[in-house]
């Protein structure tokens, strides 16, 4: 009972903050979802809408787009950097010369903060002064403006978010295939597995929990990106980039239309709990499989 | 030998230290305000140098800190680094002015007077911006206040002495809410070493069939362009015929095509009717008409003689790129003009810059000179409090320090930007009006012919909502005609869900 009620004590300070950072405001999050509340409109303060802000929502199609594009960028993303993330800590699980300054080196853009990574795309990529744009079109005859056409826009944040993040995926799959005992491994040699075989059913399976896990956490980043694709492109040409994250922001700040923006936030915060939710299950199943 | 390489160590880390503090006292030293402290006593000298310590100490603020937010722009970052330590030396208010970018000055601002916070005690108002405040009351009546504090008010400090542009910052009884702090016009720029060469002058005519100079209608504007763009690819020049304010993720692009470039056609407003609130044609609007339509296909018709960077240009890149010698005519913002024309560090154009009044349709320049239109942008902005400052009677202080006369003159050589009628007359500003091509008097002279924002309280609501549209022009993904159709049936809807044009 003494330590119950310590234990509750010594969590207090935490949970009252916790409490006032982040329950308090998602609250008020919900709250202004149900007005009109915009600092350009003829009536001042707030206007009770009830639930029209999300009825909207349904009908919106810049936001529906935004989701959409979203949705791509993040599997797109997440899809080649697991792919290159494993090839990469298949690699670095070996011992070769040269191999702990290439990882030092190679992990390098994952200390960067998002906004340096934004910049340094910028630098690289603005038309007319970039190396990239110059090298392309010299050696390559590339007309590349990320300012002017959208795919090439779009592929540039992607190659950009895999510059940036697959470090941290091959970190953590090498983290576990170095945790991962090797015995199964040299029995099924012994029984006369293929190397495929080997990768197929057992490395695979045994590595699927930290997979999931890191593609958890990298589904989350990738859905909110804000900062990095905001200071390459601020979401253009036109909507070509305007990420979910982005296109929030200019309804809220720029617009000021705080009532529809956190009508806008709540339902991507729903999706993004179902999301999770899915995963969780996915990580979840796979556990008890393994049981 | 562990001794000694602890010993090194030790050495080493002194000789460090030392050489730290060493370079941090000669960094501080040339830092000293000795040159704006000379310049603010000189500067401050009609009120008395210590009119605004006794008068700072008598509102209590001697050692507060006030603070302020801007935009990045010549004019704020003389005022952050000239003016406001000048302001401390004098008062012993400590003034902390953050410069930042336009999008961060305003969500900073409008966050912190919407939610009362009083983080700002000053800040940045655009012209175009100050009538969304007034309608939030987020601002305080200056005109007021100082009638309220008179011994707060300074001698030095008279309303009346500013250029009609205070207008702006006025509500409709009169009374100031904004102190002016920049003005300029959006002016016509062109390369006069290019313009005036023989040989070019001849290769121009010879294929145009008219002389070569300063454009006044929109196809002269184009031919020149034209012209430029291929006379830098056969001389392998990086040298285009125009600069573009393009970018295609920004509001940049937005401003340009609605202040700069739609007028130029007799198009104003933005196409809004003020009198229904409606932009699309039918219902009485122009923001789809077929004049605004020919204006932004002219605007995206430029961009194939503009450099490359052009789709990702705000106001900065445009001044840059003309100040790289990149482009021989743009539209650029006057408050570029001077470090453009004068400042060999930041510019490969010094000496070859010319100004002109830029090129407009048929019948444009008369409703310019009769009121009715307007040819072009005249921008700037105030310093204002907002009513949510803790330190309301400091800032009144800094805001009437900054709209003395006796500061101005190298205030305007700085920023390109002049706020009273005084400041023209003076010296330093008619030297460098001769070598910006007469940039300062143009202003004076042709200042009434551009005019800034229309009125609108709704003004960051509906460019939120037009600028999609515009970005999708320069892209190519939209037609203009398309584009501004759906512009204009965008804003419509915005505008009645912001209770507007029923």
């Amino acid at each position: 009972m003494r330590s119950n009620r310590m234990g509750w004590g010594l969590l207090a300070p935490t949970i009252i903050i916790l409490f006032i950072v982040g329950v308090l405001p998602f609250f008020y999050v919900i709250y202004v979802g149900f007005f009109n509340w915009n600092a350009f409109s003829n009536q001042l303060g707030m206007q009770w809408t009830g639930v029209n802000n999300y009825r909207r929502l349904v009908f919106d199609d810049a936001f529906l787009d935004s989701l959409g594009r979203t949705a791509l960028f993040a599997f797109t993303s997440v899809t080649i950097e697991l792919i290159l993330g494993f090839l990469l800590a298949q690699t670095l699980v070996k011992s070769f010369p040269g191999r702990t300054v290439f990882r030092t080196l190679f992990t390098l853009p994952l200390v960067m903060a998002p906004i340096a990574v934004g910049a340094t795309w910028r630098l690289l990529t603005i038309p007319g002064f970039g190396p990239i744009p110059y090298f392309l079109d010299k050696w390559f005859g590339v007309d590349y403006r990320i300012a002017t056409y959208a795919g090439q826009a779009f592929i540039t944040v992607i190659l950009m978010d895999i510059w940036h993040w697959t470090p941290f995926v091959t970190l953590t799959l090498l983290a576990g295939l170095t945790a991962m005992p090797k015995e199964p491994q040299e029995q099924a040699q012994v029984d006369g597995a293929s190397r495929w075989q080997i990768f197929r059913h057992l490395t695979i399976p045994m590595m699927m929990p930290i997979l999931l896990t890191t593609v958890f956490i990298r589904l989350m980043d990738a859905l909110r990106v804000v900062d990095e694709v905001f200071m390459l492109t601020s979401g253009g040409p036109g909507a070509a980039t305007q990420f979910i994250g982005i296109h929030i922001y200019r309804v809220v700040v720029p617009k000021t239309d705080y009532g529809y923006g956190s009508a806008m936030s709540l339902l991507v915060l729903y999706f993004t709990i179902v999301l999770c939710w899915l995963l969780f299950i996915a990580l979840t199943q796979s556990g008890k499989q393994k049981e | 030998m562990r001794l000694t390489s602890r010993r090194l160590y030790s050495v080493l880390s002194v000789l460090m230290i030392t050489a730290m503090l060493l370079s941090a006292c000669t960094t501080v030293a040339p830092a000293a305000p000795a040159a704006p402290a000379a310049a603010g006593s000189e500067a401050a000298a009609p009120a008395g140098d210590n009119w605004w310590a006794t008068a700072a100490e008598a509102a209590g603020c001697k050692d507060v800190t006030i603070r302020g937010i801007s935009e990045s722009t010549p004019a704020s970052n003389y005022a952050a680094e000239v003016l406001a330590p000048e302001f401390t030396a004098l008062s012993g208010i400590k003034v902390e002015l953050e410069p930042t970018s336009w999008d961060q000055m305003y969500s900073k601002a409008i966050n912190d007077m919407q939610a009362n916070t009083g983080i700002y005690d000053f800040v940045y108002i655009e012209q175009d911006i100050i009538y969304s405040y007034l309608a939030n009351s987020y601002l305080t009546n200056l005109t007021q206040m100082l009638a309220d504090n008179p011994d707060l008010a300074s001698p030095d400090f008279d309303f009346s002495k500013f250029t009609s542009f205070i207008d702006n910052f006025k509500d409709a009884d009169g009374n100031v809410f904004g102190v002016p702090m920049e003005a300029f016009i959006k002016v016509y720029l062109y390369r006069t070493d290019l313009f005036d060469d023989p040989a070019i002058q001849e290769a121009f005519k010879a294929q145009y069939g008219y002389d070569l100079a300063p454009a006044t209608t929109h196809q002269q504007y184009q031919d020149i362009a034209d012209f430029f763009t291929q006379y830098g690819k056969d001389n392998g020049m990086d040298l285009w015929g125009t600069t573009v304010q393009g970018n295609t993720g920004h509001s940049s692009s937005f401003y340009e095509f609605v202040e700069t470039i739609a007028p130029t056609f007799g198009v104003y407003n933005w196409g809004i009717n003020e009198d229904n609130w409606k932009a699309e044609v039918s219902q009485g609007g122009e923001m789809n008409s077929d004049t605004a339509k020919e204006a932004l296909a002219f605007w995206v018709g430029l961009l194939k003689d503009a450099p490359p960077e052009a789709t990702a240009s705000t106001w900065d890149e445009v001044a840059a790129s003309f100040a790289a010698g990149r482009a021989a005519q743009g539209w650029v913002y006057g408050e570029n003009a001077a470090w453009i024309a004068t400042n060999p560090d930041k510019s490969k154009v010094v000496g070859n810059v010319g100004v002109a009044l830029p090129p407009v349709a048929e019948g444009v320049m008369d409703d310019a000179k009769s009121g009715k239109g307007y040819i072009g942008y005249y921008d700037g902005g105030a310093f204002g409090m907002p009513v949510s400052s803790k330190n309301p009677k400091c800032s009144l202080l800094w805001l009437q320090y900054i709209g003395q006369e006796s500061v101005q003159a190298d205030w305007a050589v700085a920023g390109s930007r002049i706020v009273m009628n005084s400041t023209y007359d003076d010296p330093k500003v008619q030297e460098v009006n001769a070598k910006t091509g007469n940039y300062y008097m143009l202003m004076k002279e042709e200042g009434p012919l551009f005019r800034g924002a229309p009125p609108f309280p709704f003004h960051a609501a509906i460019r939120a909502v037009v600028e999609p549209y515009i970005w999708k022009a320069l892209t190519g993904e939209l037609s203009p005609s398309d584009a501004l159709d759906q512009a204009a049936a965008a804003a419509d809807a915005e505008l009645v869900n912001l209770g507007y044009g029923k």
